[in-house]
């Protein structure tokens, strides 16, 4: 079963085409652990013309990390220590940490622990954005699903959807609108 | 008639199988070491076959026929990008070395899209130079019938691989075509991903007896396994080339990889028993690949003899 509310997709004459790429679509969105993240996702292939569209709502609201969801913040002697469990975000904690309070305040006297030279708690300082990582993610998934040699592509992304078009040939605001229209048909479908 | 095989074995005492090819006045096409396991590939006489099965038990190896040894097939691509690689043209590449030929990879570089596809005078040369290609198409069939244009050209034997089901009819240019094969985003695992391998193998031993069959109405002057053999004994420098193949065997010649300008002629002068040299027997240019030396064996039809 799809863990997604809804995926259609929809290629004109290419029954086994459409198949294959809901299969390849999962396998990328697997890969990149986007799937979970994507409510909805809709798909629209016209190989004659040759068209490729994506058109996605999201799940959104992925709040971003805090100091204290990767560290356990406690008072020190001249500061505060930070105890860093989750190491794959060390390099934006040092970022966040050295750009709040200059380098010459920040220590790190072994691998998982951070001294932070300052009177107020860290704890509530934000380390990234998760939230843009995902759309960086979601881009790359999306060129990578469309078919090779749609090199023009255009990507309007919102607070909660996306919408992913390429096709080999110039975009032109016609076409454009002529995708979303076919799109808003399968969601009303 | 020789058959080809393939010995895969510790390296202890595999040189006692190498001295029964000799022996057996059969030829080793190429051989592999990895770590302690060695990889013969060899080509030895039918009637022959029992002694060296009952040496390989005793040495505790394993052999069996490599129906592709002695042959290069090129696995094309539209593009070298993700969307073929490393899945899809690997796996394909890795078969068919596993089944003895000598496979290389070939990414066009405007072969994307399905309007703008288009191949080279170049690519479609250096494509010639195989003794069969496997273009590997995608999931639409649409595209995969205008992408005809790409291999109409080729005058090797050309298998097409895709996802859905053609009528031959539909793909005139094409030797055979390979359906269920298509786009994959993983590598082939199930048993009915390696039984879509295995219908690209029989199809590309199909066009290569083909080839075969052809030859054999006008037989070449000599056996390109001799040639091969003649070369790395009278051309030493051969060993020294950085290839792990120096000597690529075709259907039709050899392709020798020592630079064309520096060693035309020590490859022209090769002498057989018989008498005659190599350049009396063959022509050699250069080949598309790199700077090498491209040896094309004549038919019988022009030299009016054969040995």
């Amino acid at each position: 079963m799809d863990p997604m509310e809804v995926f259609k997709i929809e290629i004109a004459g290419e029954e086994y085409g459409a198949k294959k790429y809901r299969e390849i679509i999962m396998d990328i969105l697997q890969d990149l652990g986007l799937i979970r993240s994507i409510g909805q996702l809709y798909v629209y292939v016209d190989i004659k013309k040759p068209v490729f569209a994506v058109y996605g709502l999201l799940r959104t609201g992925i709040p971003p990390l805090l100091v204290r969801d990767v560290a356990d913040v406690a008072q020190a002697s001249g500061g505060f220590q930070l105890k860093v469990n989750d190491e794959e975000h060390m390099a934006d904690l040092l970022k966040a940490l050295w750009a709040k309070y200059g380098r010459e305040s920040v220590e790190q006297p072994s691998r998982d622990i951070v001294v932070v030279a300052t009177d107020a708690s860290p704890s509530d300082l934000a380390v990234t954005d998760l939230e843009a990582e995902f759309r960086q993610d979601l881009t790359d998934a999306l060129v990578r699903v469309a078919p090779e040699g749609f090199r023009n592509r255009r990507n309007e992304m919102t607070e909660n959807s996306f919408f992913f078009i390429s096709a080999e040939d110039t975009l032109n605001p016609q076409l454009i609108s002529e995708i979303k229209e076919k799109i808003r048909s399968m969601q009303n479908a | 008639m020789l058959e080809p095989v393939m010995f895969t074995g510790g390296v202890y005492k595999h040189d006692l199988v190498m001295e029964l090819v000799e022996d057996l006045g059969g030829y080793i096409l190429q051989k592999n070491v990895t770590q302690s396991e060695v990889i013969l590939l060899m080509l030895i006489p039918t009637e022959d076959m029992a002694a060296m099965k009952a040496l390989i038990s005793d040495l505790r190896g394993e052999l069996v026929r490599a129906p592709l040894a002695g042959t290069e097939v090129a696995v094309v691509t539209p593009t070298l990008a993700i969307h073929h690689l490393p899945h899809t043209a690997c796996d394909i590449a890795e078969y068919l070395r596993r089944n003895g030929a000598k496979s290389n990879m070939i990414g066009l570089a405007r072969g994307a899209g399905r309007e703008i596809a288009q191949i080279n005078e170049y690519e479609s040369m250096l494509i010639n130079e195989h003794d069969a290609a496997v273009f590997i198409f995608g999931n639409f069939i649409e595209c995969i019938r205008k992408k005809e244009n790409l291999y109409r050209n080729i005058s090797v034997p050309v298998v097409v691989t895709g996802g859905p089901a053609i009528p031959p009819k539909d793909l005139p240019y094409a030797f055979e075509y390979v359906p269920a094969v298509g786009r994959i985003s993983h590598r082939a695992k199930k048993a009915t991903e390696i039984g879509n391998l295995d219908n690209i193998i029989g199809a590309v031993g199909r066009a290569l007896d083909r080839t075969r069959a052809e030859i054999s109405k006008d037989p070449l002057t000599t056996s390109p396994p001799r040639v091969m053999d003649a070369v790395r004994e009278q051309v030493p420098d051969v060993e020294y080339s950085f290839s792990p193949l120096p000597i690529a065997l075709n259907l039709n010649g050899v392709r020798v990889k020592l630079p064309y300008d520096k060693y035309r002629d020590a490859v022209r002068a090769v002498r057989f028993d018989e008498g005659v040299s190599l350049g009396e027997i063959a022509t050699i240019r250069p080949s598309r690949m790199k700077d090498y030396i491209l040896v094309r064996i004549m038919p019988m039809s022009e030299t009016g003899f054969i040995f």
